[in-house]
Formats: structure tokens, sequence, C-alpha cells
């Protein structure tokens, strides 16, 4: 070989993950903590409230080591477990989906828990502990593994099973990795609290290795709506889905591989797409060329008479969960929320939801309100300026006009879910500006904000009545002693001073419309001052 | 304590109950509460044409205890008869210094955000005394029938025998001093007059050199003063004198807009106070001097109307200043010029309240002094001033920007003043009624 020439060598997917871990998010030991809990907290949910069952999620960060900073977690869920035959490679080898059907949901592919687990062979050279069962067996299952690297197989160091003694199903992960949680501590509480606030229907505990224990109650028991798989829309195809699409099916057709691996596509739109691709019907989909698979997504694209994208495939929170959550949150005096209707972008159906807080403990918005971005449930933390949500927030609504007068307690939740949420940049941390979307997020928005208005203005014109009640109620005594001095003796003097305060009070109530006992209190505080 | 007094403490007690008694039934029938008063305001002050004075108008106004603008209001004329209530049953005379100190106190609350708030009943003596004035019109009596007392100002001497409480004064037996007239002047009781006229001088310190040079023993008058603005005592007992004595009354101001307007308020009542006029105002008093013309003639006057223009203008403000009789000066050309102020321009907008821009615009030629008048909108002058002398008057006036004090009169000699000045104006006739 000249000294030109470069080494070429295949690597696996494990080895490339191993290699570049800060795209997964494990940069430096800070990161590594936080996002470990989060895979693992997200397949948690994901093995919950996805099915329909109510999330009960634990989370334990136990120091491991004396001298060195190893924390083994530990996250346990109550979730419909893992076939114990797919655990080996659903913790041990690094995959990519071969489904083609789309659900929302909050893990990618599964590729997090691998990282995970890379990430702690990597760092202390622990191998993970898993133990899951499934609501229909009969036995708990348990495996230590580890992950072969270079062939990108999973290597079980022990595995073994023992019967239920109680109706348990779920799964619970635990991985020891090196990492910095003193530094890692406020950023993970901040995702649990962050994550509680979509989630009044779970129960979320957090134990620190200080023994802190964090916990979120269920205050609910509504669920999400859970996602219903379904095909994919033609609109959000693109050469790659295509071409792994004819490689991993076996259809004897490309008319039939339309019809079934596409929502929205029958017999004639089928044949009109082939058509207009100048293809045959009846061709077998592995046998066309690099240029036949490029027409046929073109043909597929440019058709324009499919239905919207089905929203079946998609879980939105509920105007009731949204209002539970920041009500636990932050006992606000004003909440609503707001659950669009579905709506579609480049095929890709999407749904926004807006909850407004207001007052209570809510958090104080000093130039716009405060912020909480969601995309599937999971929480976005960083990257807040750059996020199409807060710019809309902040440039497109005018709040003044809803009678906000910032600085303010205030607060804007906004959920995006989809089967593809529109990200800006690797990190996953800020929606892109996408046009229909940043429409619906903005019609949220205004619609909650229409909400608050109706709230601040009655409140306003209650507080109008009552500062007027107040403002008659406090001469009361001084009106009822005046008249008695001039009206009643020595004797009678008590009787019709009590008198007259009885009878102005409930005047001054019927007048100004405001209740009789806030009149009274504030007659009695005169009473009180004066000494009477 | 004098019978008289104690009669009018029961008068005023029976009133302040009688309009309390209206008020505790509205709340026994549950209602809200109401002062019904006629209103005491600037648009609600009208001048009668028939009487010669400044009324109330018709208005009414409603002074509800549920009106959120006006419990405060309510509260402390409630609390203002309760006190004037009290000092009437302790038999004590207060002022309305002593009033405004015996309510003023704090309400403290708790307000509807939790907050101690901490109010005055009033603030400033202004307030109390504009309730007071809010409750004589609702009790429709004045403040002296209710027995509080003002700083004596006024004084008077002459040949009049008066009782006062339990005492009889000859007030021609003062000495050098003189008697001041006391802030209820209806409970003094007059006994014997021997009086031709009645002479209200406005400077004091003109009263009094009238006083030592014998003037009211010689000329059979009975001299007040009001030293300066009249307050309301004064006025009252020169309205009795002249309703009772049924002799005329002359008033001797300076010669200027505001010795003019106190002669207005003597006459025909003041604005603010328009409520009392019909107790107050003396509409048959006259004006003797000291006049423009007394200084200038009328030579000025006439000059100006012999232009057209300006008569015409003139003769729509008053008619008949055509028929005016001629005048000539009691001042030479010399003593003018020694005597007379220049007027300022207060003194000038003063005389535009009085007749109005009209008069001002026809005869002023200084027109550096006419653009320093401040111009408000709707000022026509009082009704009373737009009379054919007046005008003449305030015409002379805003021609020559001039003024005069009575004391000038004075120095030209007290016995012109007293012998020949005012003797021969009233025997004449000259006078401005």
């Amino acid at each position: 070989m000249s000294q030109y020439d470069e080494v070429y060598r295949a690597v696996s997917p494990a080895e490339f993950f191993y290699k570049y871990r800060e795209i997964a998010g494990f940069a430096n030991p800070v990161r590594a903590v936080y996002q470990t809990i989060r895979e693992l907290v997200e397949n948690a949910l994901d093995a919950t409230d996805v099915h329909g069952i109510p999330p009960d999620v634990k989370v334990t960060i136990k120091k491991a080591d004396e001298t060195q900073e190893f924390y083994q977690i530990t996250v346990e869920d109550n979730g419909i477990g893992i076939p114990p035959n797919i655990v080996p490679n659903a913790f041990g080898k690094v995959l990519f989906s071969s489904k083609y059907v789309m659900r929302q949901s909050r893990g990618m592919y599964g590729l997090g828990v691998k990282m995970v687990v890379l990430y702690a062979q990597m760092t202390t050279g622990r191998p993970v502990e898993v133990i899951t069962s499934k609501p229909n067996l009969k036995r708990i299952y348990y495996f230590k593994l580890r992950i072969d690297v270079n062939r990108n197989e999973p290597v079980i160091l022990e595995a073994g099973s023992w019967r239920k003694t109680r109706d348990w199903h779920g799964t619970i992960v635990s991985v020891t990795i090196e990492g910095d949680w003193n530094r890692a501590k406020s950023r993970v509480l901040e995702y649990i609290n962050r994550t509680a606030i979509v989630l009044p229907y779970a129960n979320i505990a957090l134990l620190t290795p200080e023994n802190e224990i964090i916990y979120y109650p269920r205050v609910v028991n509504t669920m999400p709506r859970p996602p219903v798989e379904t095909k994919p829309h033609p609109q959000g195809l693109d050469l790659e889905f295509l071409s792994s699409l004819v490689k991993n099916t076996g259809f004897d057709t490309l008319e039939k591989l339309l019809i079934d691996s596409f929502q929205g596509i029958g017999e004639a739109t089928a044949r009109q797409i082939v058509q207009k691709a100048g293809l045959d019907p009846d061709r077998k989909p592995d046998s066309l060329t690099n240029e036949e698979l490029l027409a046929l997504v073109n043909a597929i694209k440019s058709y324009d008479k499919y239905k919207p994208p089905s929203p079946k495939s998609l879980s939105p929170l509920g105007e009731e969960i949204i209002i539970a959550g920041l009500k636990r949150a932050f006992e606000p005096e004003f909440v609503t929320a707001v659950s669009r209707r579905p709506s579609a972008y480049s095929g890709h159906p999407f749904i926004v939801e807006v909850g407004l807080a207001y007052g209570g403990k809510t958090p104080i918005g000093e130039d716009k309100p405060v912020v909480l971005r969601y995309a599937n449930k999971i929480p976005l933390l960083y990257d807040e300026a750059t996020d199409m949500i807060v710019e809309v927030v902040k440039d497109e609504i005018s709040w003044d006009n809803y009678m906000v007068s910032l600085p303010a307690p205030i607060l804007v939740l906004v959920h995006v879910c989809s089967t593809k949420v529109p990200f800006k940049g690797v990190g996953k941390e800020s929606i892109a500006d996408i046009p229909e979307l940043r429409r619906e997020v903005k019609l949220g928005i205004m619609e909650a904000a229409r909400g608050l208005k109706q709230y601040l203005s009655k409140k306003i014109r209650e507080e109008e009545a009552k500062k007027r009640a107040e403002n008659i109620a406090k001469y009361i005594p001084e009106v009822a002693r005046s008249l008695s001095i001039i009206l009643a003796d020595e004797d009678s003097f008590n009787a019709l001073r009590s008198e007259v305060i009885r009878k102005l009070t409930t005047v001054v109530a019927k007048k100004t419309g405001v209740s009789l006992d806030l009149i009274q209190g504030i007659v009695k505080s005169v009473e009180a001052e004066a000494g009477v | 304590m004098s019978k008289i007094d104690l009669e009018a403490r029961s008068r005023a007690l029976d009133i302040v109950e009688y309009s309390m008694k209206e008020l505790i039934e509205q709340i026994e029938r549950g209602e809200k509460p109401t002062l019904i008063m006629p209103k005491r305001t600037l648009s609600n002050t009208i001048y009668d044409l028939k009487h010669k004075m400044l009324l109330l108008g018709p208005e009414l106004q409603k002074r509800s205890f549920t009106d959120v603008n006006e419990a405060k209001k309510f509260m402390q004329t409630l609390l203002m008869a309760s006190i004037i209530y009290e000092a009437l049953r302790n038999n004590e005379y207060p002022t309305i210094r002593d009033l405004y100190y015996r309510g003023k106190h704090s309400i403290v609350y708790r307000s509807i955000d939790g907050k101690r708030v901490s109010e005055n009943t009033w603030d400033e003596q202004r307030e109390s005394d504009s309730v007071i004035r809010d409750l004589e019109v609702l009790l429709s009596v004045l403040r002296e029938d209710l027995l509080i007392l003002s700083k004596e100002k006024g004084k008077v001497v002459g040949n009049l025998v008066i009782r006062s409480g339990d005492d009889t004064i000859d007030l021609s037996k003062m000495g050098h001093g003189a008697y001041s007239i006391e802030p209820t002047p209806d409970l003094i009781e007059f006994i014997d007059v021997d009086a031709e006229y009645i002479l209200v001088v406005e400077k004091d310190a003109v009263f009094q050199q009238l006083h030592r040079y014998g003037f009211w023993r010689k000329y059979k008058a009975i001299l007040v003063t009001s030293a300066g603005q009249p307050d309301r005592a004064t006025r009252r007992f020169v309205r009795r004198l002249s309703d009772e004595l049924k002799l005329p009354v002359y008033i001797l101001a300076d010669s200027d807009p505001y010795g003019f307007y106190i002669y207005s308020v003597f006459k025909a009542g003041s604005i603010t106070l328009s409520y009392e006029s019909e107790r107050l105002a003396t509409p048959s008093a006259k004006f003797i001097g000291v006049m423009m013309t007394d200084i200038f003639g009328d030579s000025v006057f006439k000059k100006i109307i012999r232009e057209r223009e300006a008569r015409k203008t003139l003769e729509e403000v008053a008619t008949g200043i055509e028929d005016l009789k001629p005048k000539a000066p009691y001042l030479s050309e010399s003593e003018r010029s020694n005597f007379i102020i220049r007027a300022k321009t207060k003194d000038l907008e003063r005389a535009v309240e009085l007749v109005g821009y009209k008069v001002a615009d026809v005869c002023m030629e200084d027109k550096d002094a006419k653009s320093k008048i401040k111009r408000k909108e709707g000022l026509t002058g009082y009704p009373w001033f737009a009379t054919p002398h007046w005008v003449r008057e305030l015409c002379i006036f805003f021609n020559t920007l001039s003024k005069l004090e009575i004391e000038a009169m004075a120095s030209k000699g007290l016995k012109f003043l007293a012998d020949k000045y005012i003797p021969e104006k009233i025997s004449s006739g000259d006078w401005i009624d």
C-alpha cells in the first residue's frame, strides 16, 4: 500500500456508537448521568402508558463504589415487560428497527438503552442487569448482559428465572456508570419534575444517593388515549425508506406493496401512481433499479389527492390531564388547556396541545410567560432560545391584549405530539419552524389566552365590585355610631347601633352584589381596630 | 344660659333629630339611606331678578350611602351632624375649627387584600367646612342657628340699644371701641334705635376715624364695618338692621373691582354661599362710593360713547347709558394724580368677571394691559352689574386703569369725607342701587 491509501474497515453499529458517544448525549460525566436516567425512564414510560397502564416508575440512584464516582442507576416500571427471548438483543445488540409502522412513542428505535449499556461497560465495566416479566407469564426472568462491541452481539453473563409469587409485571433495569452526580443532580431533578407535570396519571419516585425521596403521586385516573400503530402516510416517504421497504418485505407486485404498506392508497390510486412513474403495476418490487425507485418516490409524493394522515397513531395528553398536571405542579389560580384538532406536515400527523397556568405558585415570566415545551410527552429542557414555540410565545402573542401585564406569574405549556416531531439539530431539544406547526401553536396559545383573558376580566370586575363594597363598608360603623348618638339615649345606644350596622350591611351587600361575609369582615375589622 | 339661647338650642336639636329620623326610617325599611339636598354648585346658583339676590336653584343632589362616590361624604355629613348634636346637647359653642378637630379621627380596617388601612374621617379643615355647608343646605338652617361660632370680625356703633344674652348694651356708649358683632346675630334683640340710616364701611381704619370724629352721632347713623370681605355674621346683622329697623343701608368701599364686589356680596350674596343669601343678603343696600365718577367725573365716559359702535355695544350690555345724569368729580386734577393707584392685571380680570369682556373691549385703550388679561370662556358678567351706572363705572376703570382706596378720600381731609362727601352723596341721592 502506498502512503496515499486509506485503510477501510467495516465497523459494527455498536462500535460506531462506542466511538461517537457524544452524538447520543454521553459527552461528559454530567450529561452521562442525565442521559442514562432519561433513556431508562422514557423506556419505562413507553412500556406503560403507551399500552394503557397507569405508570408506576421508580428511579434509584446509589453510590456504587467507595472511592470512585460510580453510580448504580435502577429504573423500575410496571409495564408490559419484555419477552425473555428478546431481552438479550433488546439490551445487547444495536439494531435498526425493521418495523414499517408508525406510532407515537418517546424512544426512537430503542437505541438509547444500548448506549447506556455501552457507556456503563466503557466506564465501570459492569454489566446491565434486567429483571422482567410480562402480564401473562408465570415466571420472572433475570439477565446479566454485556455487549461484544466488535461483533455487535449480546453476551449473557447470567440468566435465570423464578415463579411469580404475586401478580407482578414490568421491567427493572440496573446499570452502573461513572458520572458526576453532584453536578448532574439539579438537571436530573428538573427533568423528573418536568416529566411529572405532564404525567399526573403516573406515580413517579426518585431516590437519590443522599437518600432523598422525590415523589410525584398520581392525581388523576384518566389516561391518554394509547396510540394505534398505523401504516405510514405516502407524503412522508423518502428514497431511503422505500429502498428499505422493497428490500425487507416480500411483496409480489408494486401495486400490492403500495396498497399494503401505506395508509390512504387503494387500487385505483396505486395504479395511477405506478403509471405516472412509468412502471408496471405487476413489477416485482425487488427488481427495481435505483432510477426506477426514485421515479416511484417522486410519483408517490407528487400525487395530491391523499386523505390527510390518520391521527390515530398519536397519543395526545388531553385537556383534562394537562390541567391536572399544571394544578399539581403550580396550584395556579387559573388554569386552562387546549387540545387542537389533528393536523399534518409532509405526511406526518401532529397535534398541538397548550396548557396555561396563571397565579398561585406559577413562576414569574419576565418579558414573556415561562414556556414549558414537550415533544411526545418528553420535556425539552435546552436550546430554548432557538425554539419556534418560544418565538411564538414571545413575538407573536401580544400578552397585553389578554390583560396580562408582564412580569406576571404566567406559564405556557406546549405539547407537540407527532409520529415525527420536527426537531432542530441533532440535540433534539428544540422544535423546528414548520409553518403548519407554527400556525397550530399560535392558534392553540391564543385560544388558551382567550380563556385567561375572560378569567382576568371577570376577576377585575369582581375585584372592582369588592373594592367598591369595601369603600362603603368601612364607613358603616361610623354612620351607625353617628345616627345612634342623635337618635338613641344611653340605654338604647348599643341596640340601635347594632341594628343599624346589621341593616346597612345587608343593604350594601345587596347594592354592590358582594357577599355579606366580606362586608361583615370589613365592618368587624373597623370595630376591632377601634376597640368597640 | 339665656332663654333665647336655650330656645335656639332646642330648635336646632329638633331639626337635626327630624332629619336623622327620616334617614333611620329608610334604613329600617331596608332601603339605601339617601340624603336629599339642594345642589351646592355654580351651575345651580341663579340670580333671582325679582328678589335681586343670588339663590340656589331648584336642582337637588341625592347623596346615597351605597353610592361609592358619595359614601365618604355621607359618613362625614352624619359624623358632623352627631358632633354638632352633642355640642348642642352639652350647651357648647363650638367653632368650625373645633368641629374639625372633634370629628377628625382615623378609621382603621383590614382591606380585602388583607392590608391594614388607615384613613382619616377628614384631613383638612377645608373638608369639614364643606361638610358644614352641606349640613346647612340639608337642614336648611344657617350654622349660626346651630350655635356654631366663628371669629368676630364686624363691628358696630351708633344710637342703638340691643340685648345680647342676658345683657342690654347701648351701642352709643362704647367709648373709642365698638361692639363686635357676635357670630350668632339672630340671638340679638333690637331694643331701641335712634338713627336715620346705616353706613357700612369696608375699611376698619376708616370706620375708626369716622367713629372718633363723632360721625354717627352727628348724622344719626349706625356705623358698621365688615373689616374687608364681610363675614356671615356682619351680613346677617346688616340684613336684620335693614329688615327690622326699616332703615336704608349705604355701603362705602374702595373704588376698585374688589370694593364693587364687596358691595355686591352685601347686596346679592356670594356664589359659594348662595344658599344663605335669603337670610344674609340685603337687596336694598346702596353703593355710595367711592365711585369712579367721584374721581374722574363722566367726561371720559362721554367721550367713549360719542363713538357710535362703542355706544351700541355698551347699550347692548345695559340699556339707558345715554340717559345717565352728568357727574362732576370730587377730586381736582392734582388730587387725582396723588391719590390714584394703577390697576393690576388681577384687578382687570376681576372687573371682567363683574361686567364681561364687551365693556373691557370697548373701553380699554391700553393694548398692552388688554393682552395680559386671561380670557376665560363664557365670562359675560353678573346680571346685577349690567346696569347703566355700573357700566359707566367699570368703563371708566378700564379706560383709566386706576383705582382708589377710601383712605385717600380721608386724607383729603376727614372733614371732607365726614361732612361733605358722605352727607352730600346721601342727600343728593348720588348712589348706585
